[in-house]
């Protein structure tokens, strides 16, 4: 590492030594304007294949230097197709930038300190724009605006309560283990996207019985949902470690770099302060409906003793439709939204605040969140330009009490277990009556207890840029970034003790369950970029090399009290009180360094290396190097490229490594505290200590080829990628006599392989009616190549109702469980192979239609095969309240109703719980109308308005039968997604909304 | 311009300089566990304090889902069903409802062994603390923990042993790298016994006085001569169960059985509602619905009972409503636990003097078998036994009395296999089976 960082700098230090000879030189300047004639501010004007560039002013007015006889000019800007102008001579060279709807001509991410532009980049990585992201409808969270708009992912909603909760894939399963999640990064600060739990198990005892996880089945949200999705400009998604590799360690998931809107892309067409008011409401996604019953099937499913209650509630007209009075109510949903920025020679701003409420589809659940946002930007001098980013975020989200338990005391569960004649109305005092039925009365546990997440949140950082040289031939930058984010989380979970199943012996009379996370992270990178632009022309080079520092560290702390003092909720207010806290605290150096060299657009090929060690290592001073290479060839640049419409040929291949660290702790075999009658004592912890424990390691090969006809008006985007994780780290199984149930070990390699495919036209481009369709397709398979540890189960509840398997030679996602074995695939353990969460393949249609004033843009999302574990339908069918329970469709015999043919198959096969989660879903669409040019003598200050109708997740079909096939129990962890017990249900969401322009 | 250069060179020099000593110098600090003690820590070197955290531990942790362990014996040995809202395979796998079987893999099977042994790992710990220790420690308060250690090892390693039967457990986890293989059922039964005669060797050797407190559960049984009596009574079951009859006696002698004496008298497992501490899992409040969580009598208890037992009266409690789901019907609550802190039992008198009727019968005594018998049958309020005296006839009336004695405590299923008797457990609906054993735990195969 030293070595390598020692020729880099020599190399850096020397060549701005050479010195060059004087050539002919000329000015050129005119004004850039949008095809609407509208001057744009701040479009980067360039001569090509050199060093010299400038920016156009607040009037879209430039002026350039140009050294030599003749030189191309490209004229660049973001939204806008790229434009290029040969001059020969001085004057004026005014031009004109036609919108553009394609990515082809945005600069994506190629170091950690440097850009390139999409049509040099040998990387296919995704790219969303403000436009698409929100452009369409009025986004909830910032991970859930991302699914269909770009290829190689999949992203699964882990349940629709309010204030999100998504776990995102990237080209596959990457990690077997750990939650292993993409590593988001805003404006350069690493951004924490933890998911932090409330302590619910107390409660719930979910692990009690099948599965042990304490943490994973309280359904709690993911960080990354505080971003305000309003104040993003762009998202630049890294998909793999042959792009991601820059980011080393933590980038084997994936990264997502974000920029949020600044002030000096403020343009002179769109006006500086803009207002934005959404107003909606939610409504479930997909109802059930539930049993229609008669005396029969009552005194079937309940017992002969419950005839009489039947009747009796059906002659009154008191049955009662519960789904409805449950997930029934029509959230109300609201964002509102002001923004201001403005530009100026020396600086620049933008600034906003946003506030959003929803309520939930659960009565008593809902979302609030307000952000503040400042962004500056300030040119020191000629030299230095200063870029500052901050954030404030306080968001609140009352998430209701859901997901699996063995204590049947969810409000799924509970209404799972309920029958239409129960009557758990409260009387005129507000007393529920208890729930015969089940353990909870689930309308009391709705309007009495609470589950809030709340998060103060700052994040601000700041970018330093000194061109410490700057001449025709040579730059060199020196980049420093540094960021930080800090929070405080605080989960509050109540349940009083008059709830059904805290009274009476029942429960803990009463519980207090509060939470306390602080989380501080900070990050900090220095880099010098040197470039060279050689006299010869011919080729040009840049090149990088810096250090970066990472930390991180969380405290938790839960008290849970119970044996609640009254109606208190003190937590000193008990005569039992439990704490627990977990501690984290992580330390990453890495370096990194990079070269480029561009012949005249013509080839890129590039470099580069990382290096990484880590706190969280068992060797922590061990560096991990991971080194990227790629090459991008533009056919359509060389002189003999002489096909007319057909603008660009690019093929190119990329191949890098990245990694992921293991859990936290994992070297540690440790002892956990217990008590009994007040002594304190010490108790084995199940998870044995690992020292050598390192890494896991991504290796990925990416090659494909970017078209373009007519002028990009038709492009396409072709992908193919083998990715393999090595060390892959397992929490393999360990005989449980002795005394330890699993550990932490790299023993694994996996595979995932997928094609990826990205089809834009421009279907119609006239003045007053444009329609542009962007499809993309995508799959992945993934294999398990190697195990060194023997197959295993994990991640759901058991062979009998259908588990994940880990299996060398299988797919790392496929699902298995007993069954006749006859005529189908098995496991190496004998068990049946019924399905794989993998999708067969994805395609999402994203329609952009202008015509005059009016705008329509649609996602439609096609999700084929992926298969869930549903244990909703299961649980319903054992109480008999099912909706489809005397339905006969499923028995291949067609004797058996639905419900007793799923009960008798429980035991004998796997094969009913695991089912297709296909959809076809109208993920997003929206319709708007401008009134535009509204600025005139009498009226200076009103310049827009735009006024519209738009909905998420409106339309949707699928087979699945329960509320939604996005779904996961265990949250966003590992393997497991899409794993359902009786969930928060999904919502659909229908907006109006209004933008005004001053 | 040629100034500048020269500036700029020095300064990017300094730069880059400053990087990569940055990078070289920043050692990052070897971590350790900011949340709990290390194990390797206190195995080379423990102090007093932490050598009592471990006994601690143990007796603690031993509760941890206890409630599993009785679920499954009980349902199986057909002392009551659990109803379960959030899990089916309580009245499906453990009933072998139609073609549903145990599964290796799954909570009912994996969870209890793991916990067992967890706790046997926890006293192997504290077996090689004492061992390392240099704290100032005599060899008799050594022997004193390690005496308690092996008794409470071989008491978990039996509730292992009573569900796996003739799989065979591990005797031998010393070295968790390294286990040892598993043992038939009868040399398992044997290793068990091997393990509570070395700890009553060593609770021989500790002086008066234990250096560690035990919780209230062991009262009567906290010194190293009284807890050597419970460890006594242990192996006196595991010899029964070995059928070694003509070995119970002497064991009996040296336990606490008091043919006179408090029947209840033993040691227990304990609860209470303070904070950190466990609550009772296998109570569940009368009347619970078949929704939530229910453990109501298999109903041939009620039926079975003889006119007058106290036993039924005092453990089962008539439901307002019958309990009914998964076809399984029954009018009364298991009342074994009458709250949510009541303890749980390991062994009391009440057994011993139904291993020694037992022990009796088989060594041809009937009429000490039957006065045992009649001890039991005078606390439950039932006249003296006047039934044959065959040797299979008294085995009959053993096995009752152990059934209302014992009833919902583990216990029915083992007494009826080991008699081979388990095709006269009652059958509640076509197709469910009475398992034999539960098949070896799915991460053992490893």
């Amino acid at each position: 590492m030293k070595q390598f960082f020692y020729k880099l700098c020599i190399t850096l230090i020397a060549i701005p030594a050479f010195c060059n000879a004087v050539f002919a030189q000329f000015d050129v300047n005119g004004t850039v304007t949008s095809n609407k004639g509208e001057e744009l501010i701040g479009v980067t004007v360039s001569v090509k294949n050199t060093n010299t560039g400038t920016v156009t002013n607040e009037n879209g007015k430039y002026s350039i230097h140009v050294s030599g006889s003749s030189a191309t000019l490209v004229f660049s800007y973001l939204g806008f197709r790229t434009q290029e102008k040969a001059v020969s001579s001085a004057g004026s060279v005014n031009i004109s930038l036609e919108e553009s709807n394609t990515e082809l001509d945005e600069v994506i991410v190629s170091g950690l300190a440097t850009t390139v532009k999409r049509t040099n980049s040998a990387n296919a990585v995704a790219a969303i724009s403000a436009k698409q992201l929100t452009g369409i409808t009025t986004q909830s969270t910032l991970d859930g605006a991302i699914y269909g708009k770009f290829t190689g992912a999949q992203i699964t909603q882990s349940s629709g309560a309010p204030g999100g909760g998504i776990g995102i894939r990237m080209r596959g399963i990457t990690s077997i283990n750990a939650p292993a999640q993409p590593l988001f990064i805003i404006d350069g600060i690493y951004i924490d996207n933890s998911s932090i739990a409330a302590g619910l198990n107390t409660i719930s005892n979910a692990a009690g019985g099948g599965n042990t996880a304490v943490f994973d089945q309280d359904n709690a949200s993911n960080r990354i949902a505080d971003i305000d999705p309003g104040d993003i400009e762009t998202i630049e998604i890294l998909k793999g470690a042959s792009a991601a590799a820059i980011y080393g360690s933590r980038a084997s998931a994936g990264v997502v770099i974000i920029t949020t809107k600044r002030g000096k892309n403020a343009r002179k067409d769109r006006a500086n302060v803009e207002f934005t008011q959404s107003l909606g409401f939610q409504t479930m996604l997909n109802p059930q409906g539930t049993r229609e019953w008669d005396a029969d099937k009552v005194a079937a499913s309940f017992g002969e003793g419950e005839v009489e209650n039947f009747t009796s509630a059906e002659s009154s007209g008191t049955l009662h439709d519960y789904e409805n009075e449950l997930y029934g109510n029509k959230g109300l949903l609201s964002d509102t939204r002001l923004s201001f920025s403005n530009a100026t020679d020396k600086s620049s701003f933008y600034t906003s605040i946003s506030h959003k409420s929803e309520d939930g589809i659960v009565e008593n659940t809902g979302y609030t969140k307000t952000s503040l946002r400042f962004n500056l930007d300030h040119k020191v001098s000629d030299r230095i330009d200063l870029a500052v980013s901050t954030n404030y975020v306080k968001s609140s989200a009352d998430r209701g009490y859901f997901n699996n338990d063995n204590t049947s005391t969810t409000m799924g569960i509970s209404f799972a277990g309920t029958p239409s004649w129960a009557q758990l109305q409260a009387d005129e005092e507000g007393n529920y009556p208890d729930n015969p039925y089940s353990a909870a009365n689930f309308l009391q546990t709705r309007d009495l207890m609470t589950n809030n997440e709340a998060v103060d949140r700052f994040i601000g950082g700041a970018n330093l840029t000194t061109k410490i040289v700057t001449n025709d031939r040579h730059s060199l930058k020196l980049i420093l970034n540094g960021g930080l984010d800090a929070y405080t989380f605080q989960t509050t979970a109540i349940f009083p003790k008059e709830l059904q199943f805290e009274k009476n012996g029942n429960g803990t009379n009463g519980a207090s369950i509060q939470g306390t996370t602080s989380s501080f992270n900070d990050n900090e990178s220095a880099f010098l970029v040197y470039s060279f632009f050689p006299a010869s022309g011919g080729f040009n080079l840049r090149a990088q090399a810096g250090l970066t520092r990472e930390s991180f560290e969380r405290n938790t702390i839960i008290a849970t009290a119970t044996q609640l003092i009254g109606a208190q909720t003190n937590v000193s207010q008990a005569g039992s009180v439990d704490l627990y806290q977990f501690r984290s605290k992580q330390l990453d150096l890495g370096g990194f360094g990079q070269l480029e060299f561009n012949f005249n657009d013509k080839l890129i090929l590039t470099a580069g290396l990382r290096g990484d060690k880590s706190s969280n290592n068992g060797d922590v001073n061990k560096i991990y190097y991971y080194p990227k290479a790629s090459a991008a060839l533009n056919l359509a640049e060389f002189a003999f490229w002489g096909v007319d419409n057909w603008n660009q040929f690019k093929l190119r291949v990329a191949y890098g490594q990245s990694g992921n660290f293991a859990p936290f702790g994992s070297a540690f075999t440790s002892l956990g505290s217990t008590i009994i009658e007040g002594t304190a004592g010490s108790l084995i912890n199940t998870t044995q200590g690992n020292n050598d424990v390192g890494p896991e390691r991504q290796s990925e090969l990416e090659f494909g080829t970017d078209l373009g006809f007519m002028d990009n008006r038709f492009s396409v985007e072709l992908t193919y990628y083998i990715k393999n994780v090595t060390d892959l780290l397992l929490v393999s199984l360990v005989p449980s006599s002795t005394g330890f149930v699993n550990k932490v070990t790299n023993a694994a390699e996996l595979r995932n392989k997928g094609l990826e495919v990205g089809l834009g036209v421009d279907i119609i481009r006239k003045e007053n009616f444009t329609w542009f369709n962007q499809t993309n397709f995508w799959f992945n398979k993934s294999e398990i190549t190697q195990l060194d540890i023997p197959s295993y189960a994990v991640g759901s509840f058991g062979a009998t109702l259908g588990t994940f398997y880990i299996q060398e030679g299988a797919s790392a996602t496929q699902i298995v469980g007993i069954g006749p074995t006859e005529g189908k695939d098995t496991s190496d353990n004998g068990l049946v192979v019924w399905g794989d969460a993998e999708p067969d393949f994805q395609i999402s249609f994203n329609e952009n239609l202008s015509w005059k004033n009016w705008e329509l843009a649609l996602v439609l999302h096609w999700k084929q095969g992926g298969d869930n574990v549903n244990l909703t339908t299961l649980l319903t069918d054992i109480f008999g309240t099912s909706p489809d329970y005397d339905d006969v469709t499923q028995d291949p015999d067609g004797t058996l109703a639905n419900g007793p043919y799923r009960l008798s198959q429980l035991g004998t096969t796997a094969e009913v719980f695991v089912q297709d989660a296909s959809y076809v879903r109208l993920r997003e669409i929206g319709l708007y109308y401008t009134f535009g040019g509204l600025n005139s003598k009498t009226n200076n200050t009103l310049q827009s308005v735009k006024v519209g109708l738009s909905a998420y997740n409106a339309l949707n079909f699928f087979d699945y039968p329960s509320y939604d096939p996005e779904v996961s129990n265990f949250g966003r962890n590992g393997i497991s997604s899409g794993v359902e017990v009786n969930p928060f249900p999904s919502a659909k969401r229908f907006y109006a909304s209004v933008t005004v322009n001053f | 311009m040629k100034f500048n250069h020269i500036k700029s060179r020095m300064f990017n020099t300094m730069i880059v300089v400053m990087l990569v000593a940055g990078f070289n110098s920043c050692k990052i600090e070897e971590q350790v566990d900011p949340n709990n003690p290390s194990l390797e820590g206190i195995e080379a070197n423990a102090t007093v304090d932490e050598l009592n955290n471990l006994v601690t531990g143990m007796l603690s942790g031993m509760r941890n889902r206890f409630d599993t362990y009785l679920d499954d014996m009980s349902v199986i040995g057909r002392d009551y069903y659990r109803y379960s809202g959030s899990d089916p395979r309580f009245t499906s796998d453990l009933l072998g409802k139609e073609s549903a079987v145990l599964d290796p893999n799954t909570f009912y099977t994996t969870n209890p062994w793991a916990d067992h042994y967890r706790i046997v790992r926890n006293g192997w710990i504290l077996r090689h603390a004492v061992a390392n220790t240099s704290a100032a420690l005599t060899a008799e308060q050594k022997n004193g923990y390690t005496g308690f250690a092996k008794t409470m090892q071989a008491q978990q390693m039996l509730n292992c042993l009573n569900m796996q039967y003739q799989n065979g457990i591990r005797i031998d986890v010393e070295d968790p790298e390294n286990p040892g293989p598993f043992l038939s059922y009868d040399a398992s039964l044997q290793g068990i016994l091997d393990l509570l005669k070395a700890g009553y060797d060593d609770l021989n050797n500790s002086g008066d006085e234990f250096n560690f407190i035990l919780t209230s559960g062991f009262t009567g049984f906290d010194t190293p001569a009284t807890f050597a009596k419970f460890n006594r009574a242990l192996a006196a079951r595991v010899t029964l169960y070995k059928g070694d009859f003509a070995g119970v006696e002497s064991l009996l002698n040296e336990s606490f059985l008091d043919m006179a004496g408090d029947l209840t008298s033993g040691v227990y497992m304990v609860y209470s509602t303070s904070g950190g501490d466990l609550l009772n899992d296998a109570y569940t409040p009368l009347n619970s619905s078949t929704g939530s969580n229910a453990r109501c009598a298999q109903p041939s208890f009620n039926t079975d009972a003889e006119a007058g037992d106290l036993r039924v009266a005092s453990k089962t409690v008539l439901r307002d409503e019958p309990a009914f789901a998964d076809d399984l019907t029954s009018n009364y609550d298991v009342w074994v636990y009458k709250s949510n802190v009541d303890p749980v039992c390991m062994v009391r008198n009440e057994e011993l003097v139904l291993i020694h009727a037992e022990a009796m019968n088989q060594t041809g005594n009937s009429s000490a078998a039957v006065d045992a018998v009649n001890v039991i049958r005078a606390s439950a309020g039932l006249a003296a036994y006047s039934g044959g005296t065959t040797q299979g006839e008294l085995t009959n009336e053993i096995l009752n009395q152990r059934r209302y004695s014992l009833f919902a405590e583990g216990h029915r299923w083992v007494d009826m296999r080991r008699y081979n008797k388990l095709g006269e457990l009652p059958i509640d609906r076509p197709g469910d089976d009475v398992w034999v054993q539960f098949p070896r735990p799915a991460n053992e195969e490893l």
